[in-house]
Formats: C-alpha cells, sequence, structure tokens
C-alpha cells in the first residue's frame, strides 16, 4: 500500500563537513551489490573513480585549491556528488516505456524490468547522472535506496557518512536546515551557498541538494541546468514550418504543366 | 588567464608558478573552470543502427509525402511517382523498426515502447508516428496492387484517396522530423543549440533525398521527363532551404557548434553535405527550374543519378555528423559548463 502522506525525502550534501573518506561510494557499492570499476589510478587528487556510472552511484570530487601568494588560504575540498532527484526530471520526461518513475518517497526510481534500454533518458538528463549499464542492457542510477526506505531506513550513503555531510530526511526540513546552515557560515565569511535549493531553474529544486563553497562548475555542476522538454516547442515549430512550406512546393511543382 | 583549469595543477612546473605569481590572481586552482576536464553531461550511446533509422527514416518520411502529393496534384505520367513513393515507404518502415530494436538494450522488451503514449517524450512520440506510418504505408501500397488488379480482396480500400493521402502525408512529415526534435530536446549543447534548425533541416534533407532516390529509378528505369523535371524542381528548393539552414545554425551556435562544425566533423560535413550533397546537385538541377516540365526532353540519365547519388551521399553524411558530434560535444566540459543564452 502506498503511503500518500509520505513527505518528499532527499540528501541534504554540505561540502564544508566532508572529509573524503569515500565511505558513503563503497558503502553504496555494497548494498545496492555493484559490481568494481577496476582500479585505475587518475592522477587527480584522491579521485581514482571519476564519475558517477550506471555502477557508480556516489562519487567524492576531490578539488585542491592552492593559494601560493596566502599558502593558508588554499583549501581542499571534498563534495559527495549523486542524483539530484529534480522536481522536473529529464530522464523521467524523456523516457518512452514509463520505467522511470516518481516514487512515493520523491525519489526519481528506474523500474529495471521495464527499462528496454533505448538509452534516450541518459542525454536527457541535464548532470550527466543517469547512465546505461552494458551487461543489464538497462539505465541505472541512485535509487535513493528505495529498498531500504521501504523498511524505514536511510539510504546506506548517508548511514555511513562519519562526519553527516550527508544528511538524509524529508526534503522540506533539509532545506530548513540548510538555510540555516548557509547563514552560519556565511557569518564566518565562509563562501558559502546552497546549490539546487531557491534557484530559478526550469529542473525545479533538486530533492538531493548541495552546500558548495565555490562556483558550480568547480564541483562539475552546470551553473545553470535546463530541463531539456524544454527546447521542445521551437524544434516541433520547426518541423512544422518546413513541412508546410515544402507541401506548397510539393503542390506547386505537380501542378505545374 | 583564458584556458587555465584544474588540469593545469598537475604540471606545476618554475615557470608556471612566476607566471601565477606575475599575474597575482592568487595561484593556482582559484580559476578553476571545470573538474580536471571532466566531462559534465552523457551522450546518447547511438551507433550505425541510429544513424541508418534517422537516414532511412527520412528517405521514407520524404517519398511518401511526394507519392501523396502527386497523387493529389499529380498529372499523367507521374504514376510512377506515386507507386515508387509508397514501395520505398513501406520498404523503410518495414527496415526502420528492426535497426531501432537491434540498437535497444534489451531488444526482446521492444514491446514495452507501446506500454504508454507520452507526449512529453519525443522517443514516446515518434514510436506510434512510426507504427502509423507503417500501417499507412502497408495501406497505401495495397491499394496500390488493388488499383493494378492484383490484390482481388478489398483490404486496400479501407480510406477514401484524399483522407488516405493526407494521413499518410502527415504521418510521414512527423516521423521525418520527430528526429530532430528527438536530438534538440537533450542537453547536449550541440543539438540542443541547434533546436531552431534541426528538424526543419531534417524535413528539408528526407524531401530531398527522396526526390533524389525517385529521380534516379525513373531515369533508371526510363520513366517519364517530366516527372523527372518536377523531382528536380522540388529537389532544388528543398536542398537550397537545407543548406540556408545548416549555415544559419552553424553561425547560431557559435563556439558551442565546433563539435558539428569544426575540425574533420566540420570539413567532412562541408565537403560532403553543404558543397556535394546540396550546392553541386543544386547546380546540376538548375536548368530544370527553367524547363516547363511539358518541355523537358529526353532524360539526361547519367547527369540525374550524379546529382541523386551527391544528394543521397550527403543526407548520410548529414545524419553521421551529426549524432558523432553529439557525443563530441556531450564529452566537452566547457561546451556543457557554457552558460545557456
Amino acid at each position: 500500500m502506498i503511503d500518500d502522506a509520505s513527505p518528499d525525502m532527499g540528501f541534504f550534501t554540505d561540502v564544508t563537513l566532508c572529509i573524503g573518506c569515500k565511505a558513503c561510494e563503497v558503502a553504496c557499492k555494497q548494498w545496492n551489490q555493484l559490481p568494481s570499476d577496476g582500479y585505475a589510478l587518475s592522477g587527480n587528487s584522491y579521485d581514482n573513480t571519476g564519475r558517477l556510472s550506471a555502477t557508480t552511484w556516489r562519487h567524492v570530487d576531490f578539488v585542491e585549491q592552492f593559494d601560493r601568494i596566502n599558502p593558508a588560504e588554499s583549501r581542499w575540498v571534498m563534495m559527495s556528488d549523486v542524483c539530484k532527484h529534480c522536481t522536473h526530471a529529464g530522464c523521467m520526461e524523456a523516457c518512452p516505456t514509463g520505467a522511470i518513475i516518481r516514487n512515493e518517497y520523491g525519489a526519481v526510481y528506474v523500474q529495471p524490468d521495464i527499462c528496454n534500454g533505448c538509452g534516450y533518458c541518459v542525454p536527457a538528463c541535464p548532470f550527466g547522472v543517469i547512465a546505461l549499464e552494458p551487461d543489464q542492457g538497462v539505465a541505472q542510477k541512485c535509487t535513493l535506496c528505495y529498498d531500504r526506505m521501504k523498511d524505514g531506513i536511510e539510504p546506506a550513503c548517508a548511514k555511513a557518512c562519519p562526519t553527516d555531510s550527508i544528511q538524509f530526511g524529508p526534503v522540506e526540513q533539509l532545506k530548513e536546515r540548510a538555510r540555516r546552515r548557509t547563514e552560519e557560515l556565511l557569518a564566518r565569511n565562509v563562501p558559502a551557498r546552497l546549490y539546487g535549493v531557491d534557484e530559478d531553474t526550469s529542473v525545479g529544486d533538486l530533492n538531493a541538494f548541495f552546500l558548495i563553497t565555490d562556483r558550480p562548475e568547480v564541483f562539475n555542476l552546470p551553473p545553470k541546468p535546463v530541463l531539456p522538454s524544454t527546447y521542445q516547442p521551437v524544434a516541433y515549430l520547426s518541423g512544422f514550418l518546413a513541412t508546410a512550406a515544402l507541401a506548397i512546393v510539393a503542390m506547386q511543382a505537380f501542378r505545374s504543366r | 588567464m583564458a584556458g587555465v583549469t584544474h588540469g593545469d595543477i598537475v604540471q606545476i612546473t618554475p615557470d608556471a608558478v612566476a607566471a601565477s605569481l606575475a599575474r597575482g590572481d592568487g595561484g593556482f586552482g582559484r580559476n578553476q573552470r571545470s573538474y580536471y576536464d571532466h566531462p559534465v553531461l552523457r551522450g546518447a550511446h547511438w551507433r550505425w543502427e541510429i544513424i541508418w533509422y534517422f537516414y532511412i527514416g527520412g528517405l521514407m518520411s520524404g517519398s511518401a509525402i511526394l507519392a501523396a502529393a502527386a497523387d493529389t496534384f499529380g498529372a499523367e505520367g507521374d504514376e510512377a511517382v506515386v507507386r515508387n513513393g509508397r514501395w520505398l515507404a513501406l520498404v523503410g518502415a518495414a527496415i526502420s523498426p528492426l535497426l531501432l530494436i537491434k540498437d535497444l538494450g534489451r531488444p526482446e522488451r521492444f514491446l514495452n515502447m507501446t506500454r504508454i503514449l507520452k507526449l512529453k517524450s519525443p522517443m514516446s512520440v515518434g514510436v506510434w508516428s512510426l507504427l502509423s506510418f507503417s500501417g499507412l504505408s502497408a495501406i497505401a501500397v495495397l491499394e496500390e496492387l488493388r488499383g493494378r488488379g492484383r490484390v482481388p480482396w478489398l483490404l486496400g480500400g479501407l480510406l477514401p484517396r484524399g483522407p488516405r493521402n493526407l494521413a499518410h502525408a502527415l504521418a510521414a512529415a512527423f516521423t521525418g522530423s520527430y528526429t530532430g526534435v528527438l536530438i534538440s530536446a537533450t542537453a547536449v549543447p550541440v543539438w540542443n543549440s541547434g533546436r531552431r534548425q534541426i528538424p526543419a533541416i531534417f524535413v528539408c534533407s528526407a524531401v530531398a533525398t527522396a526526390c533524389a532516390a525517385q529521380a534516379a529509378l525513373l531515369a533508371l528505369r526510363g520513366g517519364s521527363a517530366r516527372s523527372i523535371n518536377k523531382l528536380e524542381r522540388i529537389e532544388f528548393v528543398a536542398s537550397l532551404t537545407e543548406g540556408v539552414l545548416l549555415v544559419d545554425y552553424a553561425s547560431s551556435a557559435g563556439e558551442t557548434g565546433n563539435a558539428l562544425f569544426g575540425g574533420e566533423t566540420g570539413q567532412r560535413l562541408r565537403a560532403n553535405t553543404l558543397v556535394g550533397g546540396i550546392a553541386v546537385p543544386a547546380l546540376l538541377n538548375l536548368a530544370s527550374l527553367f524547363t516547363k516540365p511539358s518541355h523537358a526532353g529526353k532524360p539526361n540519365v547519367v547527369k540525374t543519378l550524379i546529382a541523386a547519388g551527391l544528394t543521397l551521399y550527403g543526407g548520410y553524411v548529414l545524419r553521421k555528423s551529426l549524432i558523432e558530434a553529439g557525443r563530441a560535444s556531450a564529452d566537452d566540459p566547457r561546451a556543457a559548463l557554457r552558460q545557456p543564452e
């Protein structure tokens, strides 16, 4: 029985608390039984994961910022990236089979037994999150630990996070907490801002949002994500106008003697 | 300062340190433009199956439009355009689903596409459009056979002629243009920056390639010179419109268009589509514009075949370049992180 009364649940990920331990990555892999991605070394700080993928649903960014004039200003910022579970989700709109749904917890969820692997959700995600899993041939991404939530326990990554950099809970409560945290940090001269909350974008608020201390692109987040379906009206119009024009041309040509 | 990215930190040379100090920008890493130049977006996995589907889809839609137009407005002698167009449409409609199913990660689940109709998803709308087009193409061919006394039963007469042609042409136009909406309505920068032009370009290319294929068929089988003349007139307008739209796309996309119009992809597109597939055939077809169909002499088979071959190849290169440019664009963090207009 679906509990319609359940509030939307989500993540508040705070970079000022992340210590880069990657416990979230490991816990996610273990709980969701996701395969290893190999042992390649990237040479990019401690980030040997690279990015989110069909088999990596949490990924810790390691941003190194060395200041050679004021070395004390140097920073090492870590951010645990995840599917944003957008209010207006590009992947969900693009899905032609209805495999991608919003579940009773407000999470964007791929039903693996419905997805037929057409792959159209992949270029439709403004964050490059969802991906095709080659072995199963279906699209996969973070489920917000749907199975754990059914049993009333928090997602594996949030449970494993030792510093509460990843907080799980009702989205509205998390937003309140995040706004307070931002004010606190700003009062202490930390350049904090929220990403995915109170912003005017076509994807809407993100159910998994972030507190960041630099411009979004430093963390590989698009500064102004756009919902791809907003491009449709002008595109349909373009095709319609060309059709109408060529229909007249064809009519004239076949009528000519 | 341009081009200072996090990637530069990996190689901190004494010269780079001196330059950074001279700039006084606070040293390395305060001007990061991306995260180690990692891709921000993911491209579509589409390979040859979808390139060919886009191509054949255009060819079959254009053929059906020409057949419907010739059946409605054509004069005596245009019957071959109707017949060939209907057959080309049906053959295309038979091949297209096979290509689409082969491309799926789970081909045995292709019927899941028909679980729902979702107007927000161009993929879903396209599947239903293709299904309608296939059905209408089958009816059109049955009608063709019935008209020639080859089909004794009445199946072909399900719909009266006018509505049948109109429905076939509309389904064809939608099937030929939704693929343009499909790629425009994605997060891929080079695709969505062409949303004003790509669907129209696909429609123009569909009609131009279909005219070329039909003209070649007529020329090879000793068809009517009048019909060839008419097809070449239509092709001329469709091709030139396509060329103008491509140039407009290139200039309005700016730097974001580099994945398609820059480098080797751009060279191939300019040589094979803009020049080879549009300008040269247009010049070859120019004479038809100034000759009335009734005054068209014996068709010049070689000229028609060359023009048709170039147009058909240019249409293929257009689809291939667009799909490959989509992946390159998605992999380019600078394109993805550029502020949208």
